[in-house]
């Protein structure tokens, strides 16, 4: 198992306001798992927690990555152990370049994973080969870091971030939201080509049409801070046909919907 | 104004008594006019508005001696601070006093004159303009440095000249055994068309207290350009009180960057003064302090003429206890059209306990004109550090990265290439050294 939640709450740190209401969720190596539901259900706040944002306190049960707690890991840590987060927002950072952040971040993870750093010339050969994937052109490497980017480029350029640094499990928060016809095929080509049978992707989205072009094994439904509901990909059909509201009284029926 | 024409005289008007006697007539002239104006102003204090956010108490308090008393080293490691682009071009004063020795002003082409200002009383362009530009109301600090007047860094371009190399002013303020007061002084004469970069540097030698107080006079004639650089890095004891002023003419630029990062205490008051149509010029600053260092910028960008372009970006980092103050203040004249003006004080606070003021100040009377200003303060973004951490940086890097990349717009127009490089490290020392404090979102 690559990640499993147990029973997880959350709230904002200090606001005393609970999100997350008791979510489980197994996800397998190999496995690509796609959660759904509408705005403010709490899917955005599952990845953030998982990626261990500041912001939100873990009041409840566990998360497991790899079969153990990072509940005490620091985001930095999550990442060197293999937890990727793909930002709704990415940030923009002027000043640094995309190549000195990736080679920044390859080296501290590789180091990490007892893998050898990379220098900067092998690492300008590494990371040129992943370019092509996300159909960017070089000199994007040398550009600062989401800096005047476009959202369709800020969006690739989370891909291209996790092609780089190959994660074991690659959470994806509203990573289709945002992009047109030609550039949402780019980054389900990417994401498609990225993923294999030694790591799993969680995709946080809230169209179904992502998944014309990326073909979950898993869709989940979030509600009210849990996942209400479970299926195939054919549980994302039936969403794009009747929405939420049948799944929001299911969730009452299981007592604590907000 | 009345208010600051206080009596009790202060240190500096003690210390007047040491002024130097040499030199022409006019020079002694000057002295002896602004021993006059000296004697009619007071100790500035925070009942006057200008100086509300600043407390000087500690200068005011500081028991200054002359250079005999002081007990004054000599310079060490001078060479440390020589950029390698101005190997030809360099003069060096040590407590404001030339240094023939450690200046090297062998190599600029035709047309270009730098020097001691005592070695040229007699050219005509200092005689025209030594202490004329100079326009600082009531201000003691003006006036001492007018009554010590002496040596001082004198460039003069002709018209057309081009100097070839960045010209580099290093002062440099040596340990002392009690605490002196330096008055440094420039004098830039760009004619027509004539081209400069001029890196001036102010270097404590010590970690030992002393006030320096340099004033500094730029004139842009017609078509002429001149890339100014200023950097401080005082001793962590010293007290800075700066007068830069500029007088921009017709389709001339004037883009001037000061990087703050010495003193205890220190007060820039930089000015630029359009004198013509289409002008374009900048004064940009960057303030880097810790502790219980106190940065204080006072501006002016004087638009007294029509179609001119002003580019004031005023970036601000403040850890510790430290206070930053700014008041940028813009005049657009009531002829003054199309002024297309740009002001923004930004400040990132990274700690709990660090201070500041910023006060915009727009005045504005003429109709047709299109000004921007603002100011803002904050911490680092939680977001922003949450999304490098995500990428595999600790808390602490992901902080040092992006105070450094706030800083970093500053200083990326900074064209001599060494004096950007060390401006860079001086990002990366500060923040490093800082080891940033964790700021409650």
């Amino acid at each position: 198992m690559v990640l499993e939640l147990k029973d997880l709450h959350c709230e904002v740190e200090g606001e005393g306001i609970e999100i997350l209401k008791g979510v489980n969720l197994t996800v397998e190596k190999g496995e690509i798992h796609a959660i759904m539901g509408p705005n403010g259900s709490g899917k955005s706040t599952l990845a953030k927690v998982i990626a261990g944002h500041p912001e939100y306190e873990v009041t409840k049960g566990d998360i497991l990555f790899n079969g153990e707690s990072i509940l005490e890991l620091d985001p930095d840590e999550r990442a060197h152990a293999g937890v990727f987060l793909a930002f709704q927002y990415p940030v923009e950072v002027p000043g640094v370049t995309n190549n000195t952040l990736l080679r920044e971040s390859y080296n501290t993870i590789a180091a990490s994973r007892g893998r050898e750093e990379l220098d900067p010339l092998e690492f300008d050969d590494y990371v040129r080969g992943k370019l092509d994937l996300v159909e960017m052109n070089p000199d994007f490497l040398e550009r600062s870091v989401n800096t005047g980017f476009s959202g369709g480029e800020k969006k690739k350029n989370e891909i291209f971030q996790m092609a780089v640094l190959e994660p074991a499990l690659a959470l994806l928060d509203e990573t289709d939201s945002g992009l047109d016809i030609d550039a949402l095929r780019v980054v389900s080509n990417g994401i498609n080509t990225l993923h294999g049978e030694d790591d799993a992707v969680v995709l946080i989205t809230h169209y179904q049409r992502l998944l014309n072009y990326i073909v979950p094994d898993k869709v989940h439904v979030m509600l009210g801070g849990k996942i209400v509901k479970s299926g195939g990909k054919e549980l994302a059909f039936e969403l794009e046909d009747k929405g939420y509201d049948w799944l929001q009284d299911h969730a009452m029926v299981n007592g604590e919907a907000k | 104004m009345t208010l600051s024409k206080q009596t009790e005289p202060s240190m500096l008007h003690s210390l007047a008594k040491h002024a130097p006697e040499s030199g022409s007539s006019t020079w002694n002239s000057i002295r002896e006019n602004s021993l006059v104006n000296l004697n009619s102003v007071g100790f500035p204090h925070s009942r006057l508005e200008d100086w509300r956010f600043l407390d000087l108490r500690p200068i005011s308090r500081t028991e200054f001696y002359s250079a005999d008393e002081a007990g004054i080293l000599p310079a060490t490691n001078a060479e440390n601070y020589f950029i390698p682009e101005s190997d030809r071009s360099r003069l060096v004063f040590v407590n404001g006093n030339y240094s023939e020795k450690l200046s090297s002003i062998g190599g600029l082409g035709k047309g270009v004159t730098v020097g001691n200002l005592s070695d040229y009383a007699d050219n005509p362009s200092v005689k025209e303009y030594l202490n004329k530009l100079v326009n600082y109301e009531d201000d003691l600090f003006t006036e001492f440095n007018g009554v010590m007047l002496k040596d001082g860094a004198f460039i003069h371009l002709e018209e057309g000249a081009k100097a070839e190399a960045p010209i580099q002013i290093l002062n440099l303020y040596t340990d002392s055994a009690k605490p002196y007061v330096a008055t440094p002084r420039i004098l830039v004469v760009a004619e027509e068309n004539s081209d400069m970069t001029i890196v001036e540097d102010h270097v404590g030698l010590s970690g030992n207290t002393y006030m320096t107080v340099p004033v500094s006079e730029v004139k842009v004639k017609k078509g002429a350009h001149i890339h100014h650089v200023r950097l401080q890095r005082d001793s962590e004891n010293a007290f800075h009180i700066a007068r830069p002023i500029a007088y921009v003419e017709q389709n001339s630029e004037y883009h001037s960057y000061t990087i703050t990062l010495g003193a205890k205490i220190s007060r820039n008051e930089p000015r630029v003064v359009q004198e013509a149509e289409e002008v374009n010029f900048t004064l940009d600053g960057l303030v880097l302090i810790d502790g219980d260092q106190v940065a204080d910028t006072h501006s002016v960008l004087d638009h007294r003429f029509s179609f001119g372009n002003s580019h004031q970006l005023h970036k601000v980092v403040v850890n510790g206890k430290a206070h930053s103050i700014f008041n940028g203040k813009i005049f657009v004249r009531r002829d003054a059209q199309k002024i297309d003006s740009f002001q923004e004080n930004r400040n990132l606070l990274l700690s709990n306990d660090g201070l500041v003021n910023t006060k915009p100040q727009l005045e504005i009377f003429a109709d047709d004109v299109l000004c921007s200003h603002g100011a803002t303060i904050g911490q680092l973004d939680p977001e922003e550090v949450f999304y490098l951490q995500s990428r595999g940086m600790t808390e602490e890097k992901a902080k040092e990265v992006l105070t450094y990349a706030f800083a970093l717009e500053t200083i990326e127009n900074v064209k001599v290439e060494s004096v950007h490089k060390l401006l860079i490290e001086e990002v990366y020392r500060y923040t490093k050294a800082n080891n940033i404090e964790t700021v409650n979102a």
